[in-house]
């Protein structure tokens, strides 16, 4: 009693400083009581949900797969199947449960085809999880919604297509790529009416998964790429590229030669990639003339057409840059030039200008 | 000096100490709730991101990973092993053999079935020349791979061959003896491909202690605290670090450091700069600040990113010694670089790189200990003088080191509401422990190593890298 007395007096005759620091001090190791209580119950909360998930993971699986292969081949839900609905039914409510039987479904989706996807969408519809993905498409939070989105994707719902839709324009990019995946998903390349008028910039990521998406479909009928690569939006005509390269999109090449003078370079630098896969030859002597003109990176550029292209007459240009002062250039036209006329090249080899001319020539000569 | 005057200086310098403590104190907790803040944003990022489609296309950019080795006999072969096991389709290889002067190259060659090819190299970055030569497989299954054997020239000279080898957009510079988890690649290289209104230059990931984990195959396969109080005092060290530091100067774009033992890099910009410093024994701090002071000269809009999962998994110094030699050679690094770009301190040319990031990194990091030490010399003065009032002087030691505890407890708190890695039983009271311990087993080498890197910089100008003793992850 006397100690406690002793230090409530301690305190009281102290100075403000003191005392201040004196009730930081208790309030901080409060905070560290509390943080410590906090997080022993955190961990042990983690532990529990992670075996708990275990569990009914592997018996939601074992439910499920069962309920697939239950299935009668009419489509016809029989009474396994309505006990396993009512089953599920009852455990969607709860999210941690929902979240398991999502991540089943989908792995389940990915693996099977036909009557036993649409056995799956159908579960999806009646077990009311298209209920709750809709759910999230009210929510205030953009990455539910974006969620949201994403699940109706995988799961293929071409239903929810009125609801989705309005999300192209939403203020976050995230968002708003999921509805272009979306659209892609369900509509294959009709979905990629979005670039007609998109305003935003589309990220690289977003193009990278957009191609995969297209990519996957057996039906590789392209739609019009034209009006994309005449596009004001920069990242909406890198796209139209990439679709024109893969698509090998011949009937692009005007639009292709127009975009050579276009004010990005990047976008010039790809058009001459795209021409080369395309065997551009219009745009060949066009560049050639202009070559002086043209940035570092589209001279490279120009040379792997050349690479590709070169005919006999295009010696003497070659020849001009054989000790081009870009490495990629001088490499490049030398192999041209091994290409097309041996005899020269091998006669280069006995006058090297200097010692990285030397060590070139003897790569190429090796190759 | 009367002693009024003496004791206005004393009084000058208690307020100098005590705003710099206060100073430092804001700073961390600002720093923390930005943390905070940055990591429930990326969470929910990442929460609905399919990064399969990224795995797996052939469209996505390709990324070459650079790894110089010297003298890694001992778990080359598994470690290159784990780095061909990554799921990134578009990415290769190339292990940049330093002049070694064990059998790192011979093991190699017989383990992955190499010959010797052809290949000549654009020497954008100069660099010590080829030594044996480049190989690859002849096996298929290593197609990824590619081997280069060169003259010794150091970490960064090494770095730069790999930058001049690789014809890829981007570079993953990492050691040889790290661990990258399988989707380590792809969730690195969405921050580039995800900005649309600036360019990113580099990516950094967070370092996370693989000391006592089980590794099989060049896979993670168990984490487990490590035994030794130093190891696992590095471990609270580098979350705090990561979860509470760095995430937050990825939010006010202001990192100035990408840790060496993995970074990924925008290469056109890497090698517009020159490549890494040869000169310095800081090369991964010192690239990041070019490459940022390069882009704030051209006045383009760019960004520095940051990844908190943990990727890459790598062996900490289990003793003393080699402790103090690696914080050593740190001191020395942020030395060299801050020094070499001091133009940009409080600069305004260079935005909130000059007023903001590189005037804390002085402040609270490179003059940090220097402080430190001179409070400490100040406060023994002090005491000799009998001039110490003790009722302050205890109750403001006690604050700092609560505040220090809880700092900790907050980066935990932090790792287990997020990542949760170390999810065993008993880890979790071994680890609040630690916090109430680590300011006593890790902090006063951290402030020797400081003070030692300080004396080996101004006086000992012929110290370079020291040595970093391995056991290997392979073997724990």
């Amino acid at each position: 009693m006397a100690t406690y007395q002793y230090f409530i007096d301690y305190f009281n005759e102290a100075p403000s400083l003191i005392k201040l620091a004196w009730v930081t001090i208790c309030i901080l190791f409060t905070a560290i009581v509390i943080l410590t209580i906090y997080l022993k119950l955190i961990r042990t909360a983690l532990r529990k949900k992670n075996t708990e998930s275990a569990k009914f993971k592997a018996e939601y699986e074992a439910t499920l797969i069962e309920y697939l292969y239950s299935g009668s081949e009419n489509g016809d839900i029989n009474d396994l199947q309505i006990a396993t609905i009512e089953k599920l039914k009852t455990s969607v409510h709860i999210k941690s449960k929902r979240k398991i039987i999502i991540s089943i479904l989908y792995n389940l989706m990915n693996e099977v085809s036909g009557e036993m996807s649409d056995s799956i969408k159908t579960l999806y519809f009646k077990t009311g999880l298209y209920n709750y993905a809709l759910s999230r498409l009210e929510n205030k939070n953009w990455y539910i919604i974006a969620k949201g989105i994403g699940e109706l994707t995988r799961f293929k719902i071409e239903e929810a297509h009125d609801l989705v839709v309005p999300f192209i324009k939403h203020p976050r990019h995230e968002v708003r790529k999921e509805t272009q995946l979306y659209m892609v998903n369900m509509f294959r390349f009709n979905g990629l009416t979005f670039l007609n008028d998109l305003k935003e910039p589309l990220s690289e990521w977003a193009q990278v998964q957009l191609l995969e998406t297209l990519q996957k479909f057996d039906d590789q009928q392209i739609c019009d790429i034209k009006p994309w690569l005449k596009s004001t939006n920069n990242s909406v005509v890198l796209f139209a590229l990439k679709l024109a390269k893969i698509y090998n999109q011949f009937e692009t090449k005007d639009t292709l030669m127009e975009l050579l003078s276009h004010p990005i370079k990047e976008i010039r630098v790809k058009v001459i990639r795209v021409l080369t896969n395309l065997y551009g030859i219009e745009a060949k002597e066009m560049l050639k003339a202009n070559f002086n003109e043209l940035s570092l990176e589209e001279q490279i550029s120009f040379f792997g057409l050349l690479e590709k292209l070169v005919v006999p007459s295009d010696e003497p240009f070659i020849e001009k840059h054989l000790f081009h002062k870009n490495f990629e250039i001088q490499l490049l036209a030398l192999k041209i030039l091994k290409s097309i006329n041996l005899d020269k090249f091998m006669g280069l080899s006995k006058s090297p200008k200097n010692k990285s001319n030397k060590k070139i020539l003897k790569f190429v000569t090796n190759i | 000096m009367d002693t009024s005057t003496v004791k206005i200086i004393l009084q000058i310098l208690h307020y100098l100490f005590f705003g710099y403590a206060f100073a430092a104190i804001t700073s961390y907790i600002i720093l923390s709730i930005i943390s905070g803040k940055e990591t429930i944003e990326y969470l929910k990022k990442n929460s609905f991101v399919n990064y399969k489609d990224i795995l797996s296309s052939t469209m996505s950019p390709s990324i070459t990973i650079i790894a110089p080795a010297y003298n890694e006999s001992l778990n080359v072969v598994e470690n290159v092993r784990s780095l061909l096991s990554n799921h990134y389709v578009n990415y290769n290889v190339i292990i940049i053999n330093d002049g070694s002067t064990d059998n790192s190259l011979e093991k190699l060659i017989e383990a992955y079935d190499l010959e010797k090819v052809d290949f000549i190299i654009n020497e954008k970055i100069k660099t010590q020349p080829l030594r044996a030569g480049v190989f690859k497989s002849k096996n298929p299954a290593f197609e990824k791979l590619m081997i280069v054997d060169k003259e010794n020239g150091g970490k960064a000279d090494t770095l730069n061959m790999g930058l001049n080898i690789s014809k890829s957009k981007y570079v993953a510079c990492i050691d040889v003896d790290c661990l990258l988890l399988e989707d380590a690649l792809q969730k690195m290289i969405k921050p580039f491909l995800e900005e649309t209104d600036a360019k990113v230059i580099a990516t950094g990931g967070v370092i996370r202690i693989a000391n006592s984990c089980i590794i099989r195959g060049g896979k993670l396969i168990d984490v487990n605290l490590p035994k030794k109080l130093l190891v696992q005092s590095q471990i609270l060290e580098y979350l705090r670090a990561f979860l509470l530091g760095r995430m937050a100067w990825s939010r006010l774009n202001g990192l100035l450091v990408i840790s060496g033992a993995f970074g990924i890099f925008d290469k056109e910009t890497a090698i517009a700069v020159g490549g890494y410093d040869t000169k310095t024994v800081g090369e991964d701090m010192e690239i990041i600040v070019r490459m940022r002071r390069y882009m704030e000269e051209k006045n383009e809009k760019y960004k520095v990113s940051y990844i908190p999962d943990p990727l890459c998994w790598t062996e900490a110094p289990d003793n003393y010694k080699i402790f103090i030699s690696q914080r050593n050679r740190w001191t020395r690094g942020t030395i060299e670089t801050l020094k070499k770009h001091r133009k940009i301190g409080f600069n305004r040319n260079y935005g909130s790189f000059g007023m903001l990031s590189y005037p804390y990194w002085l402040i609270f990091e490179r003059l940090a200990p220097i402080i430190e030490v001179i409070g400490i010399v100040y406060f023994a003065i002090l005491i000799i003088l009998k001039e110490v009032r003790w009722e302050y002087a205890l109750s403001f030691l006690l604050l700092a080191y609560i505040f220090s505890v809880l700092f900790s407890i907050i980066a935990l708190y932090s790792e287990e509401l997020t990542f949760h890695q170390y999810k065993k039983k008993g880890t979790g009271y071994k680890l609040v422990l630690l916090t109430a311990l680590e300011p006593f087993v890790l902090h006063p080498f951290i402030l020797y190593a400081a003070i030692k890197g300080n004396y080996d910089y101004y006086f000992n100008k012929k110290k370079k890298w020291g040595v970093m003793q391995r056991k290997g992850l392979a073997s724990t």
